[in-house]
């Protein structure tokens, strides 16, 4: 009896020693931990604090979600680090905030040869990069070279690779761009293999964002990794540690003229909700609102909340390869079943358009004289068992993201109340883009954003027949297809806008490939004494805004 | 001895390689493909395979592990595939934020704890006590995310001079300690309330209070002091907890620590710097562990002569 209370008490001894040990260590190396990175970080001052040490400087608080990727935007593609990477460097045109594409680097909109392949282009002189060196033909050169060297990487080459020469350096057959030609440093011309309408636009995206050529060449991998960013444009990097904050200031030698801002103080959140804590605490003087929290922020800040249209629709994307969906009248009768002013009223709390056709109507080509898709629950019925499903019928295999759980869920009841039982699973992204790329996913739900106001780029990279199929969508109209082939090589607008009418009429009501559902409305909220802030699409540009000391202080 | 700690040192081994097969090939098996997320959906398929083969992934799952664990053993963990930074740099950051929390946290939820213990035992049966222990109950059984939320608005919206996330200056770290250490208080208060009723009844206190020994020292230096082993037991194990991140605390106070650096890029399939993380992790609780066995062998006389 004993020699077991003396074994237990030797368990005993050992367990709490253990376990004391444990926690001395654990202690130590967290309080070393906490040494060492406390020491190292330097945070910047508070927006608040900020102000209140020196009361004339303008600065802005923004707030966003973390970006996580770099800022060089021929690697990156999303629009949070666009947002950052736009106000540092600059393409050689950009969108306003009424979508209208205006020059920046060049003295004007570059002039187009009679075979519609050559663009000459003549850079403004006098335009410096914030490492002190002049903008050269030289350095977009490089720019558009980088672009297409292998080792870099770049993942939105697709938008410029039709530029002669471009696929022979993709292939690593080339290190030089054919197609581009220098004539001096400030005038060179791109030619194209073939004509393509939408190219200027590209131009004007982000993703042609120029670069300094010697500083780029320095930084080789890291450009565009913390403050390894160095462009023209009206701000340039402070600090940046790409998970809290990222501190922009003032380039005092914009070419543009003024810069209204001193500081421009981007703060990361990847909490919607304490991301609008933090702006009902005064921290952030702006950031955007999700649908989902507009019921919630109206009433208290309806004031301050300012909403616009991006150029996106919002539509249930369905497998035309599927046994059930390929019935043009099951898809009609899904279609009838859906009652799309209530959808926006209730379930999207007013954020959005209900839907006449797919094709956004900001962008040239949408048709405002279709009434928006018809509500009708017996036609609906009727249709479907036409379509053979008189007792209706299941697709089962749908996935849906969690942002778009709560519109599912709500089509999910419409549909079923016509006999067609939608089946879903809510999955995250990564699995949602693997089920989609996989051809085979029956159906699912997505807003498709253009990123400028041009179908080619909201129609045909979802619908075109080769790009449709990794969209688990598998449309294939040779007369679709021929249209959209056509108005990339038309340059005049308007015949431009004809074809793309007579496509989106084919998509979207004859063939009805789609279901689309609404127009998307975005809103952000600012503060009273922030001026002039505008978005035009899917990017927060800061180029314009203002902050009124004065009434800031006052706040 | 030796024999011990050769035994010791392969049986850790052995768990972080089990540990690296699994989080290898678990990562690489689960739905979703990190480079169809990363190029975003305006991506032709070309481009896709382009990008696979330039990050190494068309190569077969063997070779990408064999070359992973290579790297890792030289200290080269690889560069995140979104952010392209190395992931050792990225995982020292977030690990100094989570273990300045934690220890932060772990102070506070000391204080609270052990106050409420004490007092819990010392005032036995009394409506003080059955207030302290409600608090427990509710602390343990209160989600730490929503207590977070709790504080931010009824604390952190009524006095602006708190922060209500991020940890850039010493007020910020008010709620999100309140919210992560009153969980860990509430264990803590239970504990030592049990642990100082247990010692409450022992001859030695009784001879204490005999002898006419005033109550503080009774308290401090009798009952206390003899009461804290079994509660360094409790703060040993949650604070090496701590160390692999709070996700959603970390998550609500937009704290960018380990959780939240492991939640956030699993969700995007950032392979190399989950692997990463998670054998930071199991490296370090592997590692204290280890050393704990081999300090208590060379402390215990008696683990030696067993062992």
């Amino acid at each position: 009896m004993s020699s077991h209370v003396e074994a237990y008490c030797v368990y005993y001894r050992r367990y709490i020693m253990k376990r004391t040990l444990t926690f001395a260590l654990a202690l130590a190396l967290a309080a070393s931990a906490a040494w060492a990175n406390g020491a190292k970080e330097a945070v910047p001052k508070a927006n608040g604090a900020a102000v209140a040490g020196t009361p004339q400087k303008k600065v802005l608080a923004f707030g966003q979600a973390t970006y996580g990727e770099t800022l060089d935007m021929q690697i990156s593609t999303g629009s949070l680090a666009a947002a950052i990477a736009d106000e540092v460097t600059e393409s050689l045109l950009r969108f306003d905030d009424d979508n209208n594409e205006e020059v920046v680097l060049l003295t004007d909109f570059p002039t187009l040869s009679e075979d519609g392949k050559t663009y000459s282009f003549e850079l403004k002189q006098g335009v410096y990069f914030t490492d002190g060196t002049e903008l050269h033909s030289s350095d977009v050169k490089f720019t558009f070279e980088r672009m297409f060297t292998p080792s870099t990487g770049a993942k939105s080459y697709s938008y410029f690779n039709m530029i002669v020469g471009a696929k022979d350096m993709l292939a690593g057959k080339a290190t030089e761009l054919a197609g581009f030609q220098i004539q001096d440093d400030y005038h060179f011309t791109i030619t194209l293999e073939y004509p393509y309408a939408p190219f200027l636009e590209n131009i004007g995206t982000s993703y042609a964002d120029i670069f300094p050529e010697k500083a780029c060449k320095a930084a080789g991998k890291s450009w565009g990794v913390d403050t390894n960013l160095i462009g023209t444009g009206p701000y340039k990097l402070q600090s940046n540690d790409g998970n809290t904050v990222c501190v922009l200031v003032k380039n005092e030698n914009y070419h543009g003229g003024q810069v209204n801002l001193d500081e421009i103080d981007i703060k990361f959140y990847s909490d919607n909700t304490t991301k609008l804590l933090a702006y009902e605490n005064g921290d952030i003087d702006v950031t955007d609102l999700s649908a989902s929290l507009l019921g919630q922020y109206k009433d208290a800040y309806g004031d301050q909340i300012t909403s616009y249209h991006p150029l996106g629709t919002t539509f249930l994307s369905l497998n035309l390869d599927n046994d059930v969906f390929s019935n043009l009248k099951v898809r009609q009768a899904l279609s009838y079943a859906i009652d799309r002013k209530e959808l926006v009223q209730y379930v999207l709390d007013g954020a959005g358009k209900p839907a006449n056709t797919y094709l956004n109507p900001a962008i040239p080509g949408h048709d405002d004289s279709l009434p928006v898709y018809e509500f009708n629950i017996e036609k609906a019925k009727s249709l479907l068992a036409e379509a053979g499903y008189p007792n209706g019928v299941t697709i089962d295999g749908g996935k849906v993201r969690q942002s778009e759980s709560a519109l599912a869920e709500a089509v999910q009841g419409y549909a079923a109340r016509a006999g067609i039982n939608l089946v879903y699973d809510v999955v995250d992204n990564a699995t949602w883009n693997q089920a989609r790329a996989s051809q085979t996913l029956p159906f699912t739900f997505i807003t498709w954003n253009a990123l400028y106001a041009d179908a080619d780029f909201q129609v045909y990279n979802y619908f075109y027949s080769t790009y449709s199929r990794g969209k688990s969508v598998n449309y294939n109209n040779p007369q679709f297809d021929a249209l959209m082939d056509q108005a990339r090589v038309v340059s005049d607008p308007a015949q431009r806008a004809e074809l793309y009418r007579k496509a989106d009429q084919l998509l979207s009501h004859t063939d009805l490939a789609c279901v689309p559902l609404y127009y998307p409305q975005s809103q952000f909220l600012a503060r009273p004494y922030v001026k002039n802030m505008k978005v035009g699409n899917l990017i927060y540009h800061l180029w314009n805004v203002d902050v009124d000391t004065e009434a800031k202080a006052k706040f | 001895m030796r024999r011990y700690l050769v035994k010791r040192i392969l049986l850790a081994l052995g768990i972080l390689f089990a540990i690296s097969i699994i989080t290898f090939f678990v990562l690489n098996i689960i739905p979703g493909d990190p480079v169809a997320l990363m190029l975003g959906d305006n991506v032709d398929p070309e481009t896709i395979e382009t990008v696979r083969h330039n990050l190494g992934m068309d190569k077969s799952l063997g070779i990408q592990y064999v070359e992973w664990i290579a790297g890792f053993l030289t200290g080269n963990m690889g560069e995140s595939y979104f952010q392209h930074k190395p992931v050792l740099g990225m995982i020292v950051d977030a690990f100094g934020y989570t273990a300045r929390l934690a220890v932060v946290a772990y102070a506070v939820a000391l204080v609270i704890g052990l106050t409420f213990g004490i007092l819990a035992a010392l005032h036995r049966g009394k409506a003080l006590e059955r207030i302290l222990m409600a608090f427990a109950v509710a602390g343990i059984s209160a989600p730490s995310f929503w207590v977070a939320i709790v504080l931010q608005i009824f604390i952190g919206l009524r006095f602006r001079a708190i922060p209500i996330s991020g940890l850039d200056r010493p007020a910020a770290y008010l709620l999100p300690c309140l919210s992560l250490g009153t969980r860990y208080a509430a264990s803590i208060a239970r504990i030592t309330r049990t642990s100082m009723l247990e010692i409450m009844n022992q001859d030695f206190i009784r001879t204490a209070r005999a002898k006419g020994l005033a109550r503080a020292r009774i308290v401090m230096v009798h009952m206390f002091r003899n009461a804290l082993i079994p509660i360094i037991t409790v703060v040993g194990s949650d604070l090496t907890t701590l160390f692999a991140g709070s996700m959603l605390t970390e998550s609500v106070f937009n704290i960018p620590g380990m959780g939240k650096l492991l939640v956030d890029n699993i969700t995007k399939r950032d392979i190399p710097v989950v692997q990463g993380g998670v054998m930071m992790v199991a490296l370090l609780c592997v590692v204290i562990y280890l050393v704990v066995d081999l300090l208590y062998a060379v402390v215990d006389p008696n683990i030696r002569l067993e062992e």
